[in-house]
């Protein structure tokens, strides 16, 4: 397992120099992958042609915010799979990210995210959380966590606040509207340097205490009456986790708006090839969320020319077959974690 | 090393009373329901008492960090998911989960590791996965990851519950082995004939009431056995083996409370 660990980390080193190539190099404008250099270093020293201004200015950020987002949903889709023992969880399914969404259209509705910018990413994170920890509440009797319980409230919560969205929408001006559209299916358009070094600075944050916590989420796989009894202290780990998770993606879902099943496809297709350990899973479902990003943004931007897909239509059509597939094996009974 | 002192746990147990030292390997009995899974539960620290403590090295053990009470307490619970994704060394391991809580593994670490898998005879299986092998290995792992833990206490939920009887024999006579180094080694069972022929004391548990602690001839009265397991049984010496054997003749018919 160790050698085939090696061969993952230089796979997805580079697969995300590919997806870096595309997602910089195509579009209306295309750049030839060996000029991405020297119109980049064009753009810096400020001596700017038009294919300078579309790859420093639009492509850059847009990139590190796919790569970045991507690695925020698969990181939360890994965390929450290890906390809720439940290889289905991911943040769009429980209703975390519809959560987030709201929060960020209240802050735009009430005009406050014009006078703060951290109000956005703030109220998408509140209410997140406030969605992950009803959701848990919801699911959880006695001191069992119930996976079916556990989706279905994720699903109905889910809804509600894509439909409390959809009435903001309704009763906002038409101009408001269009600008908050885009929270409901996610979309990378007009991402800048500032969203990025957001999303940076929270999965600076999150990442290395998910990394600490990772021999817990091992131990977390065997039940957690098993993990209480090898010392774990199961509450702690989940609640922290679950609050960091709601953070990374109410961060996420405040910029690129809701974008389902990163979280879900990610993580699981990585554990099968390199086995379940969290410590290296964690590490790559970072990599490999922004890479399946990047790519899915790619193929929104490209597929239907002139058109543009929603990046969260591209995610949601690979991730549905995937959930379906995943929800019949189960019931055929194969164990969930294979 | 364990002393359980008007243990209540409402309404599940009442007033229990006991004290447990070094060497035994104690046999915990009762019908289905009885509280053996609740009173183990409360031993490791799991639950807090509703009235009286638990104490174990004299602390009250349910007000201790999880850390201090997995390396004084290993405790097995009944059942293991069947769908564990690791190798037996690899879930071993995560019985060093108190000393070495990142996971970075020292020195240390790996001798117990290493004892744990040789004390119940894994160290073929150490690298198959744990889905793969048969459901007396997995309990034996199980064992080895309590071990692991180092904890001088082992708290057993049904150990030998739906094993073939050569591994029932063979993690009996391994426990044996453990309680002799001077582990106090608890199990709860259903067999009464193992708990008869293999453990140094039976406490015998009904309706969340202590009503027998002793030696295992001493609890197996034909009394206990009729009115708390409603079976007609007699206890006698096997004249093969020597070791105490039960007759059971017959179910007593339930009669309405």
């Amino acid at each position: 397992m160790r050698g085939r660990r090696a061969w993952v980390f230089a796979a997805l080193g580079l697969a995300i120099l590919i997806s870096a190539a595309l997602e910089v190099g195509i579009g209306p404008v295309s750049v030839p992958f060996w000029q991405i250099p020297t119109d980049t270093v064009r753009y810096l020293v400020g001596d700017r042609g038009l294919d300078d201004v579309v790859v420093g200015a639009i492509r850059w950020p847009r990139l590190a915010v796919a790569l970045l987002a991507g690695s925020s949903l698969a990181l939360s889709g890994c965390v929450l799979q290890a906390v809720l023992r439940n290889p289905m969880a991911d943040p769009g399914v429980i209703g975390v990210s519809s959560g987030g969404a709201l929060g960020a259209v209240i802050a735009v509705a009430t005009g406050l995210s014009s006078r703060l910018s951290a109000a956005t990413p703030a109220l998408a994170f509140g209410c997140g959380l406030a969605v992950a920890v009803i959701v848990y509440r919801l699911a959880t009797h006695g001191r069992r966590t119930d996976v079916y319980r556990l989706l279905l409230a994720g699903v109905a919560l889910g809804s509600l606040c894509s439909a409390v969205i959809t009435a903001i929408l309704d009763l906002s001006p038409l101009q408001e509207m269009q600008q908050m559209m885009f929270w409901l299916f996610g979309s990378l358009d007009g991402s800048d340097w500032r969203e990025a070094f957001l999303l940076a600075a929270v999965n600076a944050v999150v990442l290395p205490v998910f990394l600490r916590f990772g021999f817990a989420y091992d131990i977390l796989t065997t039940g957690e009456e098993h993990a209480e009894a090898v010392g774990v202290d199961v509450e702690r780990v989940k609640r922290v986790s679950l609050g960091l998770a709601a953070l990374i993606v109410g961060v996420a879902v405040s910029t690129t708006g809701v974008i389902s099943f990163v979280g879900l496809i990610v993580p699981h297709i990585l554990r099968r090839v390199m086995g379940a350990n969290h410590r290296p899973l964690l590490a790559a479902s970072a990599m490999g969320g922004g890479v399946l990003l990047t790519l899915s943004d790619f193929v929104g931007r490209t597929a239907v020319q002139p058109a543009e897909l929603n990046v969260g239509i591209v995610t949601s059509c690979l991730g549905v077959p995937f959930f379906l597939y995943l929800l019949f094996r189960r019931g055929r009974g194969r164990g969930a974690w294979r | 090393m364990i002393r359980m002192e008007h243990l209540d746990y409402y309404p599940i147990l009442r007033d229990i009373c006991a004290d447990f030292g070094p060497g035994e390997l104690v046999g915990l009995v009762g019908p289905n329901g009885a509280g053996k899974t609740t009173l183990l539960r409360a031993v490791a620290g799991l639950l807090r008492p509703t009235g009286g403590w638990v104490r174990v090295m004299g602390e009250p053990i349910h007000a201790r960090k999880p850390g201090w009470r997995a390396r004084h307490v290993a405790y097995l619970p009944q059942f293991l998911p069947d769908d564990i994704p690791f190798t037996v060394r690899e879930f071993v391991e995560m019985g060093r989960y108190s000393h070495a809580p990142r996971g970075a593994l020292t020195p240390s670490d790996v001798r117990a590791v290493d004892e744990a898998l040789e004390a119940m005879g894994l160290q073929p299986l150490e690298d198959a996965s744990l889905a793969q092998i048969s459901g007396g290995e997995r309990q034996r792992a199980a064992i080895a990851r309590c071990l692991a833990q180092e904890a001088p206490i082992l708290l057993l939920d049904e150990p030998i519950a739906s094993l073939d009887i050569h591994y029932q024999l063979d993690i009996l006579a391994r426990l044996r082995a453990l309680a002799a180094e001077g582990r106090l080694v608890i199990i709860a069972l259903h067999h009464l004939e193992l708990a008869l022929s293999h453990c140094h004391r039976t406490l015998c548990l009904h309706r969340g009431r202590l009503v027998a602690d002793g030696s295992p001839d001493e609890v197996f009265t034909p009394a206990l056995l009729r009115a708390v397991f409603r079976v007609d049984a007699r206890p006698f010496r096997d004249p093969h083996t020597g070791a105490l054997r039960l007759s059971v003749s017959a179910a007593i018919p339930s009669t309405p409370e």
